[in-house]
């Protein structure tokens, strides 16, 4: 039984190296893929605090992740507000989001449930594809590449590993605190039995919904963090059926509902994709794709629990003295 | 002293079913009710209209003097109602103890007070020796006790089996009556839906016998195993009244 | 009021149309009850089929279903043994990954095998059709027909033959099935190649009226959905009756606003259903609440 709320030495000894790794400016050639590491993985984190441990399996959430990077971004290009601030006022918005979609999917599970976050993802998709007086439409929002610190344009690549770490840390941290409070843990329990959940006393629909907002809030500061990365929006992909199946999909390799398992998840696949994207991307349009599809439907049936699943088998066939 | 649960009239329909019809009954602090009656008669229906699953098509449920008719059933778990299902429904991927911890955080908030309760509840059903082991690897004879000590777990002041022994050996319904008995001792009342009649007729202090949707005696279980109505409603179908 | 009645009428056809492509989606969810993501890639990959048939050997696309049916029902058989059979027994989270990653993995092999560039058939019917005042595209009426034609069919096939009977007593109890001598598997299995046999029969009828490119999936598979759902998650007719709705709703929208809120409209549409009628119109009770506590 994995050891809920207990940190083990390996991730104490993955984050000091990340630590060390972005201290010490490491691999220059690779800041680009360790940013996007450290932002996915506390993308997973977030997505994973609604599918994996609350049991609500979204494909809609780069809804939330675009909700926080246009909110802070039209915050700041278009009332001068720093990002800095405009990073919680996303979180807000997108938690609002979560809260609505919570609503809309309060009788509804599997299947009925992903379609739904589906739709939802498609019409804040619509919505911002043409409300273009304030979202800029097709052609989406860019922000200036002037460093300035002070509106969250670090003018460095490690600057920005720095940053996204913490958020890193960040996310890890509200998951290990979930896995030892009461709230977590009714999280647990309406995912595996909500009827049971009810008979106990907890309010299954409140309990979704805060998760969803949780989530929803966290996965629009990455969107944020995304927005002042790249300064610039593109609203087909900040608010994709792709980049939403992206984020399920590192947890459910990484392992659902652990705190490591999505971090796994994200290291593993996001220098992968990024890898196979530059070698392979060229030579044959899609190629890169192809693999990493075919990768991901041998990785589900043959490791369903996750990469942090096997490791555990791993651990228990040990022979105990 | 005042009833502990009133059921004043209550009626559910499906459509064109009345599967409970005009039930009345009432549960005193300490009681132990068991409720029985044939196959189909009203008995699920009418256990899961007072546990709150679903709201009774006429009617008024009671408890402790407060109107709880309609309540929800996370309401009427706040209100010190627990129930067991009969079909166990345990957490599968926690671990036994966690399990007992959710329901135990109805009474203590903090992490540490929910698990010594759990423990506390644990070993009084003999549970302790799986308390880490994943519900999901459980027996049924072990997860029908699971349910019970997750119902125990709240600090009920009124407990609502269903079915506990179906599917458990003669020993096992025999250390699961010893629990039950022992309940009212502990300040907490008992209403027991049961179909493996020796085991109820035994314990209970007070029965209630449903037909079709309708209360057709109440009593001492010596008095209604004698009822003409009973044994006529229960003709044709196996009896261990003794 | 003729714009109305045109619009009305349009969008009538084409959503038996959309219903055709769903029929396949809501029989393998009723029977299998598993929702294949990669749904829209079938019809694709049938569409790119019916293409190269036509071009091949200079026949029209409804001819091509002669080869493109049974070719689909293959091809579904296929797919149901290598992923959706083993992924059903895990859990559910399985089946929906293993069909998304399915779902781009055909995309990109189609990418890599056909380039993005569109490719259609030219037009099968000269001038549209004229009735009273409202103008009827051939294709669209013939759609008409055969979706109707293929919807009694199903329906006698699952009323009166054995396997019929077999496939609804593996809908209401799978346990049961087996023991009754069922092979629930099998039942499994040819529900799958069937469903994607009726997508291949869509993709013949659609491609007159559709351009195919890698991605035109992406498009159709979220109009099957929420006429699946409409229409209530099982149910053959429902999914006609949803396909109409769907059709008309962005018919009709699609001409009163822009085009991009015609398919807003339908999603708004969907959300509404799922919230106050979550079973569909035609569904079984408790359908939408079926799923991961099974």
């Amino acid at each position: 039984m994995p050891q809920r709320g207990q940190i083990s030495w390996f991730e104490i000894v993955l984050f000091t190296s990340c630590v060390i790794w972005v201290a010490f400016g490491f691999a220059p050639a690779l800041q680009d893929v360790v940013v996007l590491s450290f932002l996915f993985a506390g993308l997973a984190l977030a997505w994973n605090i609604a599918g994996g441990c609350a049991g609500l399996i979204s494909f809609g959430h780069a809804a939330f992740f675009g909700i926080g990077a246009y909110t802070s971004t039209i915050l700041f290009q278009s009332h001068g507000i720093t990002p800095w601030l405009g990073i919680f006022a996303g979180a807000a918005a997108a938690a609002i989001g979560g809260a609505v979609l919570s609503l809309i999917c309060a009788r509804l599970k599997g299947p009925f449930f992903i379609l739904s976050s589906l739709a939802f993802a498609e019409v804040v998709r619509i919505i911002a594809l043409n409300w273009s007086s304030v979202t800029g439409g097709a052609e989406g929002l860019s922000i200036p590449p002037v460093p300035d610190v002070a509106n969250m344009v670090l003018g460095s690549k490690p600057a920005y590993e720095a940053l996204t770490l913490i958020y890193l840390i960040l996310a890890y941290a509200i998951m290990r605190w979930l896995e030892a409070s009461r709230f977590g843990f009714y999280l647990f329990a309406v995912r595996d039995n909500d009827d049971a959940a009810a008979a106990a006393g907890i309010n299954p629909l409140m309990v979704r919904s805060s998760a969803m907002a949780l989530s929803a809030a966290l996965t629009g500061v990455g969107g944020t963090l995304f927005a002042q990365y790249f300064l610039y929006l593109d609203p087909t992909y900040v608010i994709s059926p792709e980049l939403s199946f992206q984020f399920a999909l590192l947890p459910a390799v990484g392992g659902l509902g652990t705190a490591i398992g999505p971090i796994l998840g994200s290291f593993l696949i996001t220098p992968l994709s990024e890898l196979l994207r530059a070698n392979l991307g060229n030579a044959a349009a899609g190629l890169h794709l192809v693999i990493y599809s075919a990768g991901l439907i041998v990785v589900m049936l043959y490791f369903p629990s996750g990469i942090a699943g096997a490791l555990e088998k791993l651990k228990s066939r040990k022979p105990r003295p | 002293m005042s009833a502990l649960l009133e059921v004043q009239g209550v009626s559910r329909t499906f459509g064109a079913t009345r599967a409970v019809d005009n039930v009345s009954f009432a549960v005193q602090p300490g009681e132990l009710l068991g409720l029985i009656g044939p196959n189909g008669a009203g008995k699920s229906t009418l256990f899961n209209l007072i546990a709150g699953v679903m709201p009774p098509s006429g009617g008024k449920i009671v408890v402790d003097g407060a109107d709880v008719t309609g309540w929800k059933s996370y309401d009427m778990a706040r209100a010190g109602v627990a129930r067991t299902f009969q079909i166990p429904k345990p957490y599968r991927q926690l671990s036994v103890i966690e399990n007992v911890m959710i329901s135990a955080f109805l009474r203590e908030r903090s992490m540490a007070g929910a698990r010594d309760l759990a423990d506390v509840t644990l070993s009084d059903l003999g549970l302790a020796p799986y308390r880490d082991r994943p519900a999901s690897e459980l027996t049924v004879g072990l997860l029908k006790r699971l349910e019970v000590a997750r119902a125990l777990a709240m600090r009920p002041k009124l407990v609502l089996f269903d079915e506990i022994m179906a599917g458990l050996t003669p020993t096992e319904v025999g250390a699961m009556t010893e629990i039950v008995a022992g309940l009212p001792a502990k300040g907490i009342t008992v209403i027991w839906v049961e179909h493996v009649l020796y085991a109820i007729m035994k314990t209970a202090t007070r029965m209630v016998v449903i037909n079709r949707g309708s209360v057709i005696a109440q009593g001492a279980p010596a008095e209604v195993a004698r009822d003409p109505a009973v044994v006529k409603a229960y003709l044709g179908e196996e009896m261990q009244l003794a | 009021m003729n714009t109305i009645i045109q619009l009305v009428i349009s969008g009538l056809l084409i959503g038996s149309i959309y219903a055709l492509m769903s029929i396949g989606l809501t029989l393998i969810f009723g029977v299998l009850r598993v929702v294949n993501f990669a749904h829209g890639e079938f019809l694709m990959i049938a569409m790119y089929g019916a293409w190269a048939f036509s071009k091949l050997l200079g026949l029209n696309p409804y001819i091509a279903a002669i080869a493109v049916v049974p070719a689909m029902f293959l091809f579904g058989a296929l797919v149901y043994r290598l992923v959706i059979g083993s992924a059903l027994e895990k859990p559910h989270l399985v089946v929906v990954f293993a069909t998304m990653g399915l779902s781009i993995f055909l995309q990109n092999a189609a990418l890599m095998a056909m380039t993005a560039d569109l490719h259609d058939v030219p037009p099968i019917f000269g001038r549209s059709i004229s009735v009273g005042h409202v103008f009827i595209k051939g294709e669209l009426l013939l759609g008409f027909v055969i979706t109707l034609a293929c919807t009694i069919a199903l329906r006698w096939v699952i009323k009166y033959t054995f396997l019929g009977k077999a496939i609804r007593a593996t809908v209401q109890d799978g346990e049961a099935a087996k023991l009754m001598g069922i092979a629930v598997p099998k039942i499994f299995l040819i529900t799958f190649a069937a469903g994607s046999a009726l997508v291949g029969l869509a993709a013949c009828v659609m491609l007159p009226l559709f351009s195919v490119f890698p991605t035109v999936g992406l498009n159709f598979v979220l109009i099957a959905f929420v006429i699946v759902v409409l229409g209530g998650m099982g149910s053959i007719e429902g999914a006609l009756l949803g396909g109409f709705c769907v059709g008309v709703v962005q018919s009709v929208g699609s001409y009163y606003v822009a085009p991009a809120f015609g398919q807003l409209f339908f999603f708004v549409l969907f959300l509404l259903v799922m919230i106050f009628r979550s079973n569909g119109l035609f569904g079984q009770k408790g359908a939408a609440t079926l799923g991961m506590n099974e």
